[in-house]
Formats: C-alpha cells, sequence, structure tokens
C-alpha cells in the first residue's frame, strides 16, 4: 500500500474551466456508461458549510468542479484501467462518471468557495458571507 | 403548520435535480443496489493467472485497513470516523457510510497468499493475488487396475445400494 499523500487543491472554476466544454457535451450525448450519484454529507461549522463527498477513484486529473450562477456542479470522469485485460466476475460497485449540482443561495460567499481532495474524499468549504453572520448575531442578542 | 421550516437550522443548499437527469439515471442498473448494498462494495476480476479485487474505501487510511488472505478466503477490516470535532447535530445531510466495517469474501480458486499485493490509490483499494499452481487446471494420469494403485471409482454408480 502506499503512504497517504496530502491533500490536493482543487481549484474552483467558472463554466469550461479545465477542460473543454464541447468535449463534455459529445460525452454526454455518447451517454456510455452510467453516471453516478456520489454520496454526501454537509456539516455547519460556525463559518460555513462543509460538504464531502464520496469520490473513489477521482483525483486532481480527473475531477472539476464548476460554479456557474448559483449552482455548483462536481464531475469526475473515471477511466477503466484499459491495460488490464482482466474479465469482471463479480460487480458490487460501476465504474462510471460521477456528477452531482447544487444550488446554493445568497449565504454563500461564492468567491471564498475552498475544494480539496485526498484519498478519494472531496471537501468543499462554503464559507457564509459577512453579511449572514452580521445579521445572526443581531438577532442572538 | 404553514409556512417555512426553520427548525433544521441554516440551509441554503438545494439540490439540483432536473427531470433529464433522472431520466438518465433511470439507465443506471445499479441504482436500485445504491442504498442497500453492503460497505465497502467490492468489484472481483481475473486475468487467469491471478484474480483482481477492488473495494472503494474513500477516504481511509491504508495503515488503518486490515487486510487478511487465506488460500481461499479475503477479510477487509477498518472503521471509517467522522472528522473530529464534528456535533452530531450540526449535520444537514449524511449519506456516506460510517462506522466499523468488514468483508469477507471466498475466492473462486485457491490462490498463492505469499504471493498477494495490495495497493491504495484515490480511495481505492486494489488486492491482486496469484492462483496457487495447484489450483490450475492440469493434466491427471489414470492408472490402470492391476498396476499397484486401487482403481478409480466414477463414483456414479457406486453411490446406490
Amino acid at each position: 500500500m502506499s503512504d497517504s499523500h496530502p491533500p490536493i487543491r482543487v481549484p474552483v472554476g467558472p463554466p469550461g474551466a479545465g477542460r473543454s466544454r464541447g468535449d463534455d457535451e459529445a460525452r454526454h450525448a455518447a451517454q456510455a456508461r452510467p453516471a453516478i450519484t456520489p454520496p454526501i454529507d454537509i456539516h455547519e461549522g460556525p463559518d460555513g458549510l462543509t460538504l464531502e463527498a464520496d469520490l473513489p477513484g477521482a483525483n486532481e486529473s480527473n475531477l472539476t468542479i464548476q460554479l456557474e450562477h448559483n449552482v455548483l456542479t462536481l464531475d469526475a470522469r473515471i477511466d477503466e484501467p484499459d491495460a488490464d485485460p482482466a474479465r469482471l466476475i463479480h460487480q458490487e460497485f460501476p465504474i462510471g462518471d460521477y456528477h452531482r449540482s447544487f444550488i446554493l443561495s445568497d449565504d454563500v460567499d461564492r468567491d471564498r468557495i475552498t475544494a480539496e481532495l485526498k484519498d478519494g474524499v472531496l471537501k468543499v468549504f462554503l464559507p457564509r458571507t459577512d453579511r449572514v453572520r452580521a445579521r445572526r448575531v443581531e438577532i442572538k442578542s | 403548520m404553514a409556512g417555512p421550516d426553520w427548525s433544521g437550522g441554516w440551509d441554503p443548499f438545494h439540490e439540483f435535480q432536473r427531470e433529464m437527469g433522472r431520466l438518465f439515471q433511470s439507465f443506471d442498473p445499479f441504482r436500485a443496489l445504491r442504498h442497500v448494498r453492503a460497505f465497502p462494495p467490492l468489484n472481483l476480476a481475473t486475468t487467469g493467472a491471478e484474480f483482481v479485487l477492488s473495494a472503494q474505501i474513500p477516504g481511509m487510511d491504508p495503515g488503518e485497513v486490515e487486510l487478511t488472505v487465506t488460500p481461499e478466503t479475503l477479510t477487509l477490516r477498518g472503521e471509517r470516523r467522522r472528522p473530529v470535532g464534528v456535533k452530531d447535530d450540526s449535520y444537514r445531510r449524511q449519506e456516506r457510510f460510517m462506522g466499523r466495517w468488514s468483508r469477507t469474501i471466498t475466492l473462486p480458486d485457491r490462490v498463492d497468499e505469499a504471493r498477494v499485493t495490495a495497493q491504495f490509490a484515490d480511495g481505492v483499494l486494489t488486492v491482486r493475488l496469484p492462483r496457487a499452481e495447484g489450483a490450475r487446471p492440469r493434466q491427471i494420469a489414470l492408472t490402470a487396475p492391476g498396476s499397484g494403485s486401487p482403481p478409480i471409482d466414477i463414483g456414479e454408480e457406486g453411490g446406490r445400494p
């Protein structure tokens, strides 16, 4: 087994960042493999929300996180190891691409969203805007 | 009671689901199994000379995964823990499996446990299990009666009274 490695910072880009858009659409049209909805957890901290998604097989080069208007989209294209002529004899998980989208409200500070990927788990931090934090303090007192 | 339900706390987060997306998902043959499957899900492949087991264990520290192999079985064991310092009531959504897990599978054929190798990358554990020498198909010489060895009982008729 390999040693654990430090998390990879994943840039959260505008649409089209990372790879070409037209290429993407051609792939979706083909629909050769299942699109997998990864399981997620969301928990709330004092400064915002943390989203964690299980994306086994995803890495820096095949994962894209896009923010288009108020929609955050996770996409990972997982390739089968084609150098391996192994024949599947028992299958419990499909090999396919991950895809999931979320609508963010205005309470999320979109300019400060950060993401990191480690050992197949993506962690996205969605900070609360200062405006919301200030308003919250008012309500409490 | 009418009006929005605020009891869940701050939740500015709504899942984006289009009908088109649902339509495509209905072609996913694994969709029905997604919520009942065991953790971790395992795939087993063979190249003829070896078996290749893949297990999806995202977020696991490979040093904390216990892998045991006998000539006939493989066992994986570990525990997935929630991040430290996050309280249960701060969760808005929980879909990922957490807790102790263990899987044991019986291999289709005997393997040479001394030559088993394992590697972990991007949350996927891959175990390569070479088949045992004796488990590979081989020619068996038949001995005729009278040559010193007992006759070979085919067993088809002999089992009945």
